[in-house]
Parts: structure tokens; C-alpha cells; sequence
């Protein structure tokens, strides 16, 4: 692969992260910094109406004289939020309109990473989004998925062809204002995916979107949007990686659902972004704000993340239960390992009468890690008849690293029945001794327990995706013992 | 910022510093650097994490509060009055201690009759012994907000009694400190326990209105245990309905020390009940555990840190409440596991039964854990009667009313099970009784 | 097969075993019989390698190789088995994907090739059925929830898919029924071969009559004391390990 050189910061990391590798491509990015004149840049470069512009230059009004938040366990150094690329993407001078057009050198960085582009080769029923820093590359299956009269594109695309879709939806559900990071995103997104489902359809394959950051000094701010009409069906995934580098890179994503009355999403993380080096140095700094909207009757959204990777993870895929009998559901891997900080969970919002959620969060720490739970199962006042479980389990390996659970449990109606449980363990000595008795080296034995216990989430994920991430549990927490 | 409440107490401390105990001592500069911190910090509100549920700032600038007088004339304790938790414990052979308007009463207090080895004191003349001094200067550092609301205590602290209880010696029955408001405004009062190495000794606790409809009962209690020691501790808080009641237990356990805690909650509009254990040997075994009747409007949050710092040590809390009208109930409490605890035992449980439509509750149990080899585990349920099991009942021939009084009753029995001393367990349950037939669980009620 | 010499086993600063010596033969079933804290465990554990057991005097050979040299995995893998007295529980972890880890571990670190899951499904079934081990009990989480023979009866699964050369069965008598302890022993006894032996450590007689030792020796406070036939087992039967210095023989 001459075209594609990869570069390998250190030696020993390469097989414990094999995402590590950076794409040399040319690109395209906004002058340093972040102003009014980036956000217009990024506008222009999008082809974006005026509305959007406005929309976006309103949201960066708002964040100037916003604060970044800090009541989550995580400690970094103070971003310069100056000193970073807003927009790079890769220099095409025309847009792709198949396959044949896109750069062999992002094919072949996407097929490294185990996502095959070209027809022929891609996983059978799952259709692609690859987004590239801060584009897309190529959409696969969008002619088939159109036949099925499913809208499956890259947003800035959304932006221009449906208009109409996205001003009703857009905002709608993370409003503009909703907190720091997500304020930023609504000033400088780039790309993401956007996802419409129209009334009954049931969509006849997985859709995917893959995100790689590239570039150095570079923040992601994607953005996803996800639509589904009355009495449809969707399952969606997400994959991340990026390449191993010294400096801290910003990811500041934003992911909005709507689902309509009989609708079903199912969004799926493997997020699997550079977790830094041993000594913490490196790393994806992930602040993502991700909520959906059961707005609908009988709706339900259901998120299941497996969190690997990231030097700081702070995310709360959250639901809003706002129509009556909807469900919302969380379940969660995170696996924390070295230097790595993870403050992750959910918010349940109860709005509606009958509603109903499930949060089953898996929290795995090792190494120097430190790894929090924080949710939330609010019932308001007039949602009657509520149901909510909460399981919150802990597993601690090596006395070095920690592991937090802070649920808030807010309730103002008698009819709800909330039950939470939170344990915190270790892998036992017994059972180690009994796997490596049957011949199981540590390690693998040690993977082999973790998968036991974060079995309840697996299962929740798309098959296809399942046996990847029992491997990542794997890879994630080489090094953890011995 | 000097928000105008922590103003009005700094003003309090000004004109009445001269005259609070320890004046012109060592305690007259921590009083002063107390008051000083409130002045930056201001009275804890909303925006701060641990009061999150728990606008004490505002709830105390609408109170708007004046310092309690001493009592003039007599007081009468209800002791003939079954019914009242001011009464409660009366028939158990007890040292009996009593407070008016956060100021001890001498003639109502029984401070003679103590065992060789049981010194009971009031505060100010405890001041100069070593181990009272070092119970008041001690900082809860590690939890910083504990510190900072303590300091007003700390500044206006007016009264109190100090029980040290010698290496080996058991107090030979429970001392129960009365503490009555006569007339409305604020008290500060301030209880110091120390048992030395092996000692026992049982404390009981009543907080009850003679007569102030209006007032802030602000209290807080420094234990140390020594080496084996046990405390076996009950308190009642049965304030009046508009009362402001703000309590705080810090307690240090030494290896193999134990206290068994029991709080029961009926009174008080505006309560916090702060609840701070710290473990400083090995093998030491702390209970803090309690229950809650509301009803009207009250509001109580219960707060409890447990902090492991060292190996080998058990914590259970466990908090069971019922919420009835328009009542608010929290729970907040806190496991800490820090990096050297090993085989640390720590449980925690809240459980919450809402029994009207206004009624709310919130909870956060947290696990704060630096350690691996560790059992930890909470737990949390809220919900309403259990309809199936009321429907049960009603079969049987039981009407609504009864049936729901059998299911309430057996569900907060649970709780004052914990309660550490039998005779006392007994009346607390009878009050309890009490509290539904005094209560509104009317027809209109039923949800 | 097995040959010990001199064995002395600390725990935790105590001498549990007093200089063991034990030769078994490749093909043979040595029972090892002896009071409550005599050794029994202490002997079943040291030999497949578990943490804690530090041997401060003499050698274990196995197939002529230093076993004191291997892992825990290593040792599996040459195949040393034990059958565990209590199996621990793996919760998540399917019995079915529990041995399909363990075998292809084994196979990998023999440099064999791993069994893909239509030759390892059928292998399982194949052994499972004479042990009365059902589809359902494979899908369950291994060990979690099982009942004593359940538990027991997955131990003898494992070692018929596993098919070591060396097995130790640490009181696999015990908490079992008549009827279990049959299927049990049947499981035992088919895998018995010309090539494959046995250390059967029991407290009972009782499991001899089904699983019949070539030798039997007596353990008493850390020693050998008497090793004899298969009659051996009987005597004690009747006599008690009284004579063997035990004072709580139960």
C-alpha cells in the first residue's frame, strides 16, 4: 500500500490499538481558531442556505458567553478552544457521485479498519455512512434504501435536499442552548448522518455511520439526526477511531432521535476512539450530547454503547418519554483502562402515563482509570403508572483504578414503581484460577470473565456487531493484570 | 458575598460574642474564623450539589429567624401526654438531661447519679479538657461541605452537654438529651461524645416544641469512639411543623468501635439530617439507619457519608420512609472507599412509599470506590402500597383504611427494627401508631 | 505418569504436606484417602498450580517434566485436570462458551488447530448425553445456580471434552446422591485407559465401590502414612482413620 503510509508513534502500541494509524491525505481546513469567519466558513463550504447560517451564528453567539460544565469526575487541562481546526476535510475537487470518484487512499484507510466500502465487499445488509473528519466520504446502499423510501445521507446533504426535514427536526430535540459542548457542535458541525424513515417502513438493513478523526489539532463535531415516522423501525450503529497522537483532540458530537407513535430506533455505539498512551498522554477528548425524543405513542428508543475508547468520555445518551406506553432503554459497556476517565450514563425522563425504562450499565475499570456512572430516572407529575429498573454494576481490576455510581432518582408521582441496584466487584481469584485450570491463559481468562459480566449488553447489540465487541472487551483490557 | 442571612448571623455573633461560652479563650478564634468562612461561603443553596434538594438559604431568609431567648418561667415536660414524642422514653430508667431553647435547664436536668468513669459536663465547661477541644477543632476536610455548614454552628454554638465515659466503663442506662423549643428563634447548640477504649454507652436524643411554633433548632454532635467502644444512639425528631431543624453527627471509629445509629423523623417542616462517619481503624462497624412519616408540607433530606479509609471496616444504612399530602422526602448518601480500604463491607438502602398524589421523594445513593477488593452495593425502591397486596387484605374482610395503615406500618417496622435498644423500639413503634391515627389518610387519599 | 518426591507444602508460613512421595503410573487410579486437614486439598491444589501453595522442598514430576516450571494454563494444557470439590461460578459466561475457550485454549497452546462450532457442538453433545448434562444447562451461565450434582456433573463434562492425562477428582463424592454419584462414576470410569491416570481424593470409601483404585494410600497431618490395595479402603471403612492420629475423623 504505497499510497497509504501509516505512521506509528510507538512501538509497543501498535497492538493494542490498531486504529492508531493516521491516513497522509491532502486536506482542506478553516484558518486555526474559532470565529464568526469560521462558522461562515464551514456554512460555505457546506453550500448551506441562509437559514442554517443564521442558525449556526445564533449558536455561536449563545456559547461565547457560555461555561464549560464541571460537575462530571473528569479532570483535564483548559482547552484552548482557539488553537484547534474547526473544518478539514480531504481535497476532492468534485464531489463523488460513485464509488469509482472517491480516493483510493480513504478506501483503503476504510477497509484497514475493517469497514469495505465497495460494494462487493461490504457486510451484507448493513448500509454505510463514512464520515471522514469533517465529511462524508460515500454512503453505500442509498439507492436500494431509497426504493424502501428510506432517507439515508450525510446531513450537510439533508441540509440542501430536504429543508423542510430538517428545520422541523433539527434542534428539536438537543435545543440549541442545551449545554456547552453541544452549543459548539450547533455552531461548527460538519457532518454526520441523517436518517428519515417514513410512516411504516421498516428498514430493510442495519445503517451505520463510521467516524475516523484524521487530522491533527483537529475537533470532530458531527452531527446525527434521526427521524422515524409512525410505526417504523430502525437500528443504527456508530463505529470511531481515530489515529494515535500526542495531543488531546476534541469530539463534540451531537445525536438527536425522533420517534413518532408504533416507532422503534435503535442506536448502537462501539466507540472505540484513541484512548491516549500509558502515561495518559494522547487521547480523544469525547463530549457528546446524545438524546432521544419518544415522541410518540407507544414509541420506543432503545441505546446500547460499548465505550472502549477515549482519553475522556462524557456522554448521557438520554430518553425523553414524552409519549404515552413509550420505552426507553440504556444499556451500557464501559471499559476504562490506564489514564482514562469515563463519566457516562443516561437520563430517563418520564413524561408520559405507562412509560417505562430499563438502564443496564456494565462499568469496567482497570489500570490507573477512573470510571463513573451517572443517571438519572425522573417522573413528573402526571406521568402515572411508571416503571423504571436500574442495574448498575461495577467491576474493579487492580486496586489503582475506581469506580463511581451516582444515580439521582427524582420522583412526584405515587403510581411509579423505581428500583434501582448498584453492585461493585472484582474478579475473584477463585475464578481465575478456575478458568486457567482449564487451561485458559490469564489474560484471555480475564476477557472471558469480563464478557460474562457485561453479558446483558451484548446481547442487546446487532449481531453482526456483538462478536467485535466481546473482542474489544478483550484488547481493551490488555495489560490490566499480571 | 454575604447573602443577607449569613449577614444576620454574622450580626447575632457580633453582639453576642462576648457572652458565648469559651469567650476569651482558644475556642473565641476558631468561633472567629467560623464566622468568617460563613461570610465568604454564604448559607448552602440549590446550586451546590450536596443541597441540591435543599435550599437552606432561602429557607432560611424567608424564616427570617431571631435568636431564641432564654426561657423565662417554668416548663412543664409532657411526660403524661402518650401520645407526644416529647414524652416518648419517659417509662425507661434513663439519665435525663434537658435543653430549653438550646440552653441547658438545670432544673429539669438530672446531671448527678453517673457511674465512676462517666463525666457528663455542659459545653462550656468541657472547653479546656483535651479531648473536647480536639472534638470541636477537628475539620471533616475530606468533605468540605460538612465543614462549612458546621461553622455556623461552630460561630453561635450556645450550649450543650460534653459525655466522656473512661476506658472499660459502661453507662449503666441511656442518657437522653431533651431538647425543647419554647419560644421561637434560632438555637445553636452543641454535643460532644467521646468513649474511650472498650466503653459503652447508650444515647437517646428527643427534639420536640414546648410551645414555639417558629424556630431553627441548628445542633451538632462530635462522637469518638475508641478502641471497642460502642454507642448505641436514637434519635427522635418530632420538631413542630413549622420548626427548621439542622442536624449534624460526625463520628470517628476507632479499630473495632461500633455505633448503631437510629433516626425516626415525624417533625419539623424543614429538616437535614446530616450523617458523617469516618472510619480510623480496622474492623469497626458503623449502622446509620432510619425512618420518615411526613404529611402537610414537610420536607426532610437526610444526608449520610460513610467514608472508609481504612481495611476491614462494615457500614449498613438503610432509610425507609412514607410520604403522604404534599410532603417531600430525600434520601443522599454516600459509600466512599478510598484507595487503601480493602475488604470493606459497604451496604446501602433506601426505600420510599408514596402514599399521595402531591407527595415526592428523590434519592441518590452514591458509590464512590478506590479500592478493589470491596463488597459494595446499594440499593434504592420507591413506589406506592403494593395494590395487590392491599387487594389481599380487603378480601380478607379488612377495610381500605386499616389495610393500608397494616401495610404502611409493617413496611416502616422494617426500619425501626434497626432502632438499638428494645424498650425504646417499643415506643418509637407506638408513636408511629400514633402518627396514622393523628394523620390524614383520608378517603380522598386513596390513589 | 506422576512422580512426587519429597514434597513440602507451605500455606500461608504453616507445613500442610511433610514430605509426600507418590509415583503414578501411566494407566493407574490412586485414591488418596485421609481425615478432614489432613492434606487432601492442599495436595490437589499444588499440583495444578493454584497461588499461595509454596512448595519449599522437593520436585513434581509429570511426563518428565518439572511441573513446579508451568503455569496454572500451562499445566491444563499439558493436561493436568482437577476436578474442583466446589466449582466456582462464572456468571455471563455460558457453560457451552466456557468449554469451547477452554478447549481451543488448550488445543492453541498445544499448536493444534482450534474446533470450528459445528465439530465442537457435536463433540459436546456426544459427551454430555451419557453424563445427562441437557442443551439447557449448557446455555446456562457455568455453574451459576447449579445444583451440588449439577456442578459435579459439568466438572466430569469438562474432562471428557478437555480429555486430560492427568486428572485429580478432589472429593467429587461429596453433596452427591446415589443416583448421581452412579453417573458421575460411570463418567469416571469411561474415560479410565491404558494412557490416562487418576488421583481420586476422597474421605468415603463409598465412592471406591464405583470408581476402583489400583492403589489407595492413606493421608494423615501432611505424610503418606500406609498405602496398600483397594482392600485398603475397606479397612478404613470400618476402622476410622483414628489409628492415623486423626482426633476429629468424621
Amino acid at each position: 500500500m504505497a499510497a497509504v503510509k501509516e505512521t506509528v508513534e510507538t512501538v509497543g502500541e501498535v497492538e493494542k490499538y490498531k486504529y492508531g494509524f493516521s491516513t497522509e491525505i491532502e486536506s482542506e481546513k478553516a484558518p486555526i481558531g474559532l470565529t464568526e469567519d469560521t462558522v461562515r466558513y464551514i456554512s460555505a463550504k457546506k453550500d448551506e442556505p441562509e437559514w442554517m447560517l443564521e442558525w449556526r451564528l445564533e449558536a455561536f453567539r449563545r456559547w461565547k458567553n457560555m461555561k464549560e460544565p464541571t460537575w462530571a469526575k473528569v479532570f483535564y487541562p483548559t482547552m484552548d478552544y482557539q488553537n484547534a481546526y474547526y473544518y478539514a476535510a480531504p481535497k476532492q475537487t468534485v464531489a463523488p457521485e460513485s464509488l469509482d470518484e472517491v480516493d483510493p487512499k480513504l478506501l483503503e484507510t476504510y477497509e484497514k479498519l475493517g469497514i469495505p466500502l465497495e460494494e462487493q465487499k461490504m457486510l451484507a445488509g448493513v448500509a454505510v455512512d463514512a464520515v471522514f473528519d469533517s465529511v462524508s466520504v460515500v454512503t453505500t446502499f442509498k439507492e436500494k434504501l431509497k426504493e424502501a423510501g428510506v432517507i439515508f445521507c450525510p446531513i450537510s446533504e439533508a441540509i440542501r435536499d430536504y429543508p423542510e426535514l430538517v428545520k422541523k427536526y433539527l434542534g428539536s430535540v438537543v435545543p440549541v442552548t442545551d449545554n456547552f459542548f453541544a452549543t459548539l457542535n450547533s455552531a461548527v458541525f460538519s457532518d454526520g448522518s441523517f436518517v428519515y424513515i417514513p410512516k411504516g417502513v421498516r428498514c430493510p438493513m442495519e445503517l451505520s455511520t463510521y467516524f475516523r478523526i484524521n487530522e491533527k489539532q483537529t475537533g470532530q463535531f458531527e452531527r446525527t439526526l434521526i427521524v422515524a415516522e409512525e410505526g417504523s423501525y430502525v437500528s443504527y450503529l456508530e463505529g470511531c477511531t481515530a489515529p494515535q497522537r500526542d495531543e488531546n483532540q476534541l469530539h463534540a458530537a451531537v445525536v438527536e432521535l425522533v420517534a413518532m407513535d408504533d416507532a422503534e430506533i435503535k442506536y448502537s455505539t462501539v466507540q472505540n476512539w484513541y484512548p491516549g498512551d500509558e502515561e495518559g498522554k494522547g487521547g480523544i477528548y469525547n463530549f457528546v450530547t446524545k438524546r432521544g425524543d419518544c415522541r410518540g405513542r407507544n414509541s420506543k428508543i432503545s441505546w446500547t454503547q460499548v465505550e472502549t475508547g477515549s482519553a475522556i468520555t462524557w456522554k448521557y445518551p438520554s430518553c425523553i418519554l414524552r409519549g404515552d406506553n413509550s420505552r426507553g432503554e440504556f444499556y451500557s459497556i464501559a471499559i476504562s483502562n490506564t489514564k482514562q476517565q469515563v463519566d457516562s450514563g443516561t437520563k430517563m425522563i418520564h413524561l408520559g402515563k405507562n412509560t417505562s425504562s430499563r438502564i443496564v450499565s456494565k462499568g469496567i475499570s482497570a489500570g490507573g482509570s477512573s470510571n463513573t456512572y451517572r443517571g438519572l430516572v425522573s417522573v413528573h407529575k402526571k406521568a402515572e403508572n411508571v416503571r423504571n429498573f436500574t442495574q448498575c454494576d461495577s467491576l474493579l481490576i487492580g486496586d489503582k483504578c475506581s469506580a463511581h455510581t451516582v444515580p439521582y432518582i427524582e420522583a412526584k408521582n405515587p403510581t411509579a414503581i423505581l428500583e434501582h441496584e448498584a453492585t461493585t466487584s472484582k474478579i475473584s481469584d477463585e475464578q481465575l484460577f478456575y478458568c486457567m485450570q482449564r487451561g485458559v491463559p490469564e489474560e484471555e481468562a480475564v476477557a472471558l470473565i469480563v464478557n460474562g459480566f457485561c453479558r446483558d449488553v451484548l446481547q442487546q447489540l446487532p449481531m453482526e456487531f456483538a462478536v467485535e465487541a466481546q473482542k474489544l472487551v478483550g484488547i481493551s483490557l490488555e495489560g490490566s493484570v499480571g | 458575598m454575604t447573602d443577607a442571612i449569613a449577614q444576620s448571623f454574622i450580626d447575632t455573633f457580633e453582639r453576642e460574642r462576648d457572652a458565648l461560652p469559651g469567650a476569651g479563650g482558644w475556642l473565641a478564634a476558631r468561633r472567629e474564623a467560623a464566622i468568617r468562612e460563613l461570610a465568604d461561603a454564604g448559607l448552602p443553596h440549590r446550586r451546590l450539589e450536596d443541597w441540591k434538594y435543599t435550599d437552606l438559604r432561602d429557607v432560611l431568609e424567608k424564616a427570617a429567624f431571631a435568636p431564641a431567648p432564654a426561657h423565662q418561667g417554668a416548663v412543664l415536660l409532657p411526660e403524661g401526654d402518650a401520645g407526644s414524642g416529647a414524652a416518648l422514653f419517659h417509662a425507661i430508667d434513663r439519665h435525663k438531661i434537658v435543653f430549653v431553647n438550646g440552653r441547658l435547664n438545670h432544673a429539669l436536668s438530672d446531671m448527678d447519679g453517673l457511674p465512676e468513669g462517666v463525666a457528663l459536663r455542659p459545653l462550656a465547661e468541657a472547653l479546656e479538657q483535651d479531648w473536647a477541644k480536639a472534638a470541636i477543632e477537628r475539620r471533616f476536610d475530606t468533605n468540605p461541605q460538612a465543614q462549612s455548614i458546621s461553622g455556623l454552628n461552630l460561630a453561635l454554638m450556645a450550649d450543650g452537654v460534653a459525655l466522656h465515659v473512661a476506658e472499660g466503663v459502661a453507662l449503666d442506662k441511656p442518657l437522653h438529651l431533651i431538647f425543647l423549643a419554647a419560644d421561637d428563634g434560632a438555637s445553636h447548640a452543641r454535643n460532644l461524645v467521646r468513649l474511650e477504649k472498650n466503653a459503652q454507652a447508650t444515647v437517646f436524643e428527643t427534639h420536640a416544641s414546648a410551645g414555639a411554633a417558629h424556630y431553627f433548632a441548628d445542633q451538632v454532635t462530635e462522637v469518638s469512639l475508641g478502641i471497642g467502644a460502642t454507642l448505641n444512639h436514637i434519635k427522635l425528631q418530632d420538631e413542630a411543623a413549622k420548626a427548621v431543624h439542622l442536624s449534624t453527627m460526625r463520628a470517628a471509629l476507632s479499630e473495632k468501635a461500633k455505633l448503631d445509629s437510629f433516626t425516626l423523623i415525624l417533625g419539623a417542616g424543614v429538616s437535614r439530617g446530616q450523617t458523617f462517619v469516618e472510619f480510623e481503624g480496622g474492623e469497626a462497624e458503623a449502622h446509620v439507619n432510619g425512618a420518615y412519616a411526613l404529611r402537610g408540607e414537610q420536607h426532610a433530606d437526610q444526608f449520610c457519608v460513610v467514608d472508609h479509609a481504612v481495611p476491614e471496616s462494615n457500614s449498613h444504612t438503610h432509610f425507609k420512609g412514607v410520604l403522604d399530602d404534599r410532603s417531600q422526602g430525600i434520601f443522599q448518601g454516600k459509600v466512599i472507599v478510598r484507595p487503601d480500604a480493602q475488604k470493606t463491607d459497604g451496604r446501602q438502602m433506601t426505600n420510599a412509599l408514596l402514599l399521595s398524589r402531591d407527595a415526592s421523594v428523590n434519592a441518590k445513593p452514591e458509590l464512590e470506590i478506590y479500592a478493589d477488593d470491596v463488597q459494595c452495593a446499594h440499593g434504592s425502591t420507591i413506589g406506592e402500597l403494593d395494590k395487590d397486596a392491599l387487594f389481599y387484605l380487603r378480601s380478607r374482610g379488612i377495610d381500605e383504611m386499616t389495610a393500608r395503615q397494616l401495610l404502611i406500618s409493617a413496611f416502616l417496622d422494617e426500619a425501626l427494627d434497626y432502632a438499638p435498644h428494645e424498650e425504646a423500639r417499643a415506643e418509637l413503634k407506638a408513636l408511629v401508631a400514633g402518627w396514622f391515627e393523628a394523620g390524614s389518610l383520608s378517603a380522598e387519599d386513596i390513589v | 505418569m506422576l512422580e512426587i518426591k519429597n514434597l513440602h507444602v507451605e500455606v500461608g508460613g504453616n507445613e500442610i504436606l511433610k514430605g509426600i512421595d507418590l509415583e503414578v503410573g501411566a494407566g493407574e487410579v490412586h485414591a488418596i484417602m485421609g481425615p478432614n486437614g489432613s492434606g487432601k486439598s492442599t495436595l490437589s491444589y499444588v499440583l495444578s498450580g493454584r497461588e499461595g501453595y509454596e512448595v519449599t522442598q522437593g520436585s513434581i514430576a509429570y511426563k518428565g517434566q518439572d511441573v513446579l516450571e508451568m503455569s496454572v494454563d500451562e499445566r491444563a494444557a499439558a493436561g493436568i485436570f482437577l476436578a474442583f470439590q466446589y466449582p466456582i461460578e462464572i456468571p455471563g459466561v455460558t457453560t457451552m462458551t466456557f468449554l469451547k475457550t477452554a478447549l481451543n485454549a488448550q488445543r492453541k497452546a498445544r499448536g493444534e488447530e482450534e474446533l470450528d462450532a459445528v465439530k465442537f457442538l457435536k463433540l459436546v453433545r456426544e459427551k454430555a448425553k451419557p453424563l445427562n448434562v441437557t442443551d439447557e444447562m449448557l446455555k446456562r451461565p457455568l455453574n451459576v445456580g447449579f445444583s451440588g450434582g449439577e456442578k459435579k456433573r459439568a466438572e466430569i463434562l469438562q474432562m471428557a471434552i478437555l480429555e486430560p492425562w492427568f486428572a485429580i477428582l478432589d472429593e467429587t463424592d461429596s453433596g452427591l446422591d446415589i443416583d448421581a454419584l452412579k453417573t458421575v462414576s460411570e463418567g469416571v470410569n469411561a474415560l479410565r485407559s491404558p494412557e490416562r491416570s487418576m488421583l481420586v481424593i476422597t474421605h468415603y470409601q463409598r465412592l471406591l465401590d464405583y470408581i476402583v483404585p489400583d492403589k489407595v494410600h492413606v493421608l494423615s497431618k501432611g505424610r503418606i502414612v500406609k498405602t496398600g490395595g483397594k482392600e485398603l479402603a475397606l479397612e478404613l471403612e470400618k476402622s476410622g482413620y483414628a489409628e492415623y492420629g486423626a482426633d476429629e475423623a468424621a
